[in-house]
């Protein structure tokens, strides 16, 4: 934590912010959000939120520009229609001023930034740095907790990823769009008539294979380094966002459709609801790890808590990239899921 | 597995959620009663919640750990005769709500029917997730998948519903954000996410700005949430064009859980001395709500479409409890909490009327009422029976919250709310008698009755798994009104402290 | 007053990003611009939690025998998670909101609120 270093980003965060919202060109704006994204997730990093940055700078910076990007292809690009509505403008930012007031004036009574003494640092947070080691073997802090101590928030948060995919897919889907959809399973597609250059291609053909077994580490050695389900399930989403940009949706979909994308979806929320309603069925709380070691007795309760995890996050990886991957189809491709970007 | 329960309440509406969009790949047909399956589970895991409840000490709760880790650290559980209410009164809506769609959602989402049920599932998980957790986080966590899943649900409804449901994420993502936010600014003061060690903690630190704030955007983002009167311009849109089925469960369910999220976090979190005595703003809340009351009823008022009527119904009920709650009185704050539960069936008898009057009629204008009791008789007295609870004519429930209200404005001298109570009285009975007019003599006001087109209707009732929800919810406003007494000596009484 | 500065410039900056995401969900037209205020709210917000958990000459929370057992050697864990928690969810709330934008266009033929309002009348 270097304050001249976190002074200088932040400074460029909140001019890329205003930029962002300030120029007239839609792309343009999105293209600086993804660099505050990403200006951001440097901040973080300064700060030790690792986990955080690597999820931000996957997340944010990656695949939601793409989001955007998506839109404003599909959409209008500029700012045509401008009325000049001042009285809006102006009540909003009288509420926006005000409101600041009242939080500016709260921060006089916060505990300094980087104060290893406040509240926060001290109730739970330590607890989980103390005890950690012993009650899970798990080094990562951050993979425990996500996965162990408020593994049901992390479980609802997977969910999120579900719900939003699910909607998104049911609402952009024209009804004639899916008929076609659920016939064209598995036929074979041309390659030939694909529009970007053999470069493009030839590269990402290169790179996703490399991409696919970073995120498959990130995945599995989220206990000892950064990351986990979240990042890992990015990486592996992109690898394939990647493929459909350098080829085609059709192309990917020849390998991974649609329907199994829906269901792996769910499997995968499953996976983490399923293991907690073993342990439940084994007489232990729900997503109480240590009940597993019933089922196992060689392993005891802390090593079966290790384990569990390890499945947990699977099951996390499996939603998130199939999560990322159908709602950048549903977006990039106005719901045809045949060209994309 | 007795000790369980707590937990089970929510997985089963969990499970099936996620199970269907796999099932229903393979046969349509098992969808529906997969779905009721999941919420009988549900009932009786809250049934059994309760009987566990009611064998103890009527201030203690249940606490379950998620993972068996100790509070603070873990996510806990908790049932108090508080949520118990919510609870059955979410999992009743719902269950009802899902018995009555089945022929709905056939007829307005065909393809789309088998993702809707798995929305719908989730968003009851959510709702249930937020009334029975004790973290604070926890609770912005199923807030979100609540929210979202209405967003789905609302977008798939008719017309301009997708400017509606935009409208309604933008102000729904911004009030999440505030309580998130406020939520981080008791965090950074006590270091816990914890309700109950919130509760032990926060008295030392009354003085301090950082808990008003947060204090503050909780409260706030909540009033987001439940569209009180002056952020309420998403929701009359949002639920008038929502799918029926969806309607039916959004419009009692989602506000009323964030006037407990706001109740909750008054009593149990900040507790009663800090909210009426270190705080001085309730004469200033309890003005606002009475502004919200008249302003909704007047709305109301003023709406040619009976979907979108109610909507605003439901903003001048908001106000009643915001404003019951905000009087410091102990009966206000007792009619408050007995009217989430009694408001949310009111308002799932008014839907639900109005959605089998959609079905046969094909819309909800107004005139299109005409003669509308003798075609569909069932319907109507049931919708009627939920038009007086609104009013507040005993022995429906709405008299008796409606009672309780009123004293508690009456012992903390809040005179104005109780001229809005009455004013906005006036005003739902003009409403319904003016329904009741155009049903049963067929004419609009300034119209002269035609009686020969009158006697061309023909009986044609709703099918009975439609109607028969609807009879069971009426029975329910009654039978709360006649138990009142029961309700409040063993569940309400002992919420309240007394002051 | 400098020193004031440093210790509480995040808390500042938050401040201002937040107020900044909110003005343009309010004032914006555009809707793809009231997307990015959304973002930019919920960022603000991320960098609150984030900026409260940081520590002085810390490291990140995994736990190594090179920095011992104490724990106020590493950053704290607790806030992390629960932003963790809040991208994903920013992140699925934005792939509706920009799901909508495109189905909104799709009907109206434009994404500046006020030309979608005429088209009603």
């Amino acid at each position: 934590m270097i304050w001249q270093f976190d002074i200088l980003l932040l400074t460029l965060v909140v001019v890329c912010g205003f930029v962002s919202l300030w120029i007239k060109d839609l792309m343009g704006a999105v293209i600086v959000f993804g660099a505050y994204s990403f200006l951001m997730c440097l901040v973080w990093t300064g700060m030790g939120a690792v986990d955080v940055a690597f999820t931000e700078a996957a997340v944010g910076a990656g695949v939601s520009t793409i989001f955007f990007i998506a839109t404003v292809f599909h959409t209008s690009r500029t700012i045509r229609y401008n009325k000049w509505d001042l009285s809006t403008k102006f009540f909003s930012s009288i509420i926006c001023i005000l409101m600041g007031f009242f939080l500016m004036v709260a921060i006089g009574d916060f505990p300094a930034w980087g104060d290893a003494l406040s509240p926060v640092n001290n109730n739970v947070a330590k607890y989980y740095l103390e005890n950690s080691m012993e009650e899970t073997k798990v080094p990562n802090v951050v993979t425990s907790v996500l996965a162990d101590y408020r593994a049901f928030d992390t479980m609802f948060e997977t969910g999120v990823v579900f719900v939003a995919s699910l909607v998104i897919f049911t609402l952009l889907l024209q009804s004639d769009g899916r008929k076609k959809l659920m016939k064209s399973a598995f036929q074979k597609v041309s390659f030939l008539n694909v529009s970007e250059s053999l470069i493009i291609r030839k590269a990402c053909g290169l790179m996703v294979p490399f991409m696919q077994l970073f995120a498959l580490y990130v995945v599995v050695h989220g206990h000892y380094s950064p990351g986990g389900g979240f990042q890992g399930g990015v990486i592996l989403g992109a690898s394939l966002i990647l493929l459909s940009m350098a080829y085609d949706i059709k192309k990917v979909f020849a390998r991974f459709h649609m329907k199994f994308m829906i269901k792996s979806l769910a499997v995968g929320v499953l996976i983490f609801a399923g293991i907690g309603l073993i342990c439940l069925i084994l007489g232990g709380n729900f997503l109480d790890y240590s009940a597993l070691s019933k089922l196992f007795p060689s392993m005891g309760s802390i090593k079966s808590r290790y384990n569990a995890m390890l499945w947990v996050e699977v099951g996390v990886a499996l939603t998130v990239m199939s999560g990322m991957f159908a709602i950048y189809t549903s977006l990039s491709s106005n719901g045809k899921f045949e060209e994309g970007l | 597995m007795a000790d369980q329960f707590l937990v089970l309440i929510v997985l089963f509406p969990l499970f099936v959620g996620l199970l269907i969009p796999i099932i229903a790949y393979f046969n349509k047909s098992v969808v529906w009663p997969l779905a009721i399956l999941s919420l009988i589970g549900s009932f009786w895991a809250v049934f059994n919640t309760a009987t566990q409840l009611l064998k103890l000490d009527p201030s203690s709760s249940i606490s379950y750990y998620l993972g068996n880790w100790m509070a603070p650290f873990g996510i806990e559980y908790v049932v108090d005769r508080f949520n118990i209410m919510v609870l059955f009164a979410i999992i009743c809506v719902s269950l009802l709500t899902t018995i009555f769609a089945k022929q709905v959602i056939e007829k307005e989402l065909g393809d789309n029917a088998a993702n809707f049920y798995s929305l719908f599932l989730l968003f009851i998980t959510g709702l249930l997730g937020i009334t029975i957790t004790g973290d604070a986080f926890n609770l912005y966590v199923l807030l979100e998948i609540a929210s979202l899943t209405s967003y789905g649900l609302i977008a798939l409804g008719r017309g301009r519903a997708l400017v509606a449901t935009f409208n309604y994420l933008i102000m729904g993502s911004m009030g999440a954000c505030f309580y998130l936010l406020g939520v981080g600014y008791l965090f950074i003061k006590t270091g816990t996410l914890n309700m109950d060690q919130l509760y032990d903690v926060l008295p030392l630190l009354f003085d301090s700005k950082a808990v008003l704030v947060g204090f503050v955007f909780i409260i706030l983002g909540m009033w987001v949430k439940m569209a009180f009167f002056p952020l309420h311009s998403w929701l009359p849109n949002a639920y008038s064009l929502a799918p029926t089925a969806a309607a039916c469960l959004m419009a009692p369910l989602m506000t009323k859980v964030s006037v407990y999220v706001m109740i909750r976090f008054m009593l149990n979190v900040f507790s009663t001395e800090y909210v009426y005595s270190v705080l001085t703003i309730n004469n200033i809340i309890v003005i606002m709500s009475s502004i919200a009351i008249i302003a909704g009823s007047i709305y109301a008022l003023s709406q040619k479409n009976l979907k979108k009527m109610l909507t605003f119904i439901i903003v001048a009920e908001i106000g009643y409890m915001v404003g019951g709650v905000w009087t410091g009185h102990v009966d206000g704050i007792r009619g408050a909490i007995y009217h989430i539960t009694a408001d949310a069936f009111m308002t799932l008898c008014l839907f639900m009327a109005v959605g089998c009057i959609v079905y046969r009629v094909g819309n909800d204008k107004l005139e299109s009422l005409k003669g509308i009791f003798k075609k569909m008789p069932i319907t109507m007295i049931c919708f009627l029976v939920g038009g007086f609870s609104v009013i507040g004519i005993p022995p429906t429930c709405g008299f008796f919250s409606k009672w309780y209200l009123i004293s508690g404005a009456f012992n903390s001298g809040a005179w104005y709310f109780i001229i809005a109570l009455i004013i906005s009285s006036l005003i739902n009975a003009v409403l319904f008698f003016r329904i009741i007019e155009i049903g049963f003599f067929g004419a609009m006001s300034n119209e002269k009755p035609d009686y020969k087109s009158l006697q061309s209707i023909k009986f044609n009732e709703v099918p009975i798994n439609m109607w028969l929800p609807l009879v069971i919810v009426s029975m329910i406003l009654i039978i709360l009104g006649i138990y009142t007494n029961e309700i409040m000596t063993n569940f309400i009484l002992n919420i309240v402290p007394m002051m | 007053m400098f020193e004031y500065l440093i210790t509480n410039y995040n808390y500042m900056v938050v401040v201002f990003l937040m107020m900044m995401g909110l003005w343009a969900m309010i004032a914006k037209k555009n809707l793809v611009k009231k997307c990015i205020g959304l973002v930019i709210f919920q960022t603000g917000i991320i960098l609150f939690y984030i900026s409260m958990g940081a520590k002085n000459n810390s490291t990140i929370p995994i736990i190594d025998p090179k920095y011992g057992e104490a724990a106020i050697n590493y950053a704290n864990p607790l806030t992390q998670i629960l932003m963790l928690t809040a991208i994903v969810v920013g992140v699925a709330t934005l792939g509706v909101g920009l799901m909508l934008v495109q189905r909104i266009y799709k009907e109206y033929g434009s994404i500046n609120e006020d030309r979608i309002l005429e088209k009603f009348k």
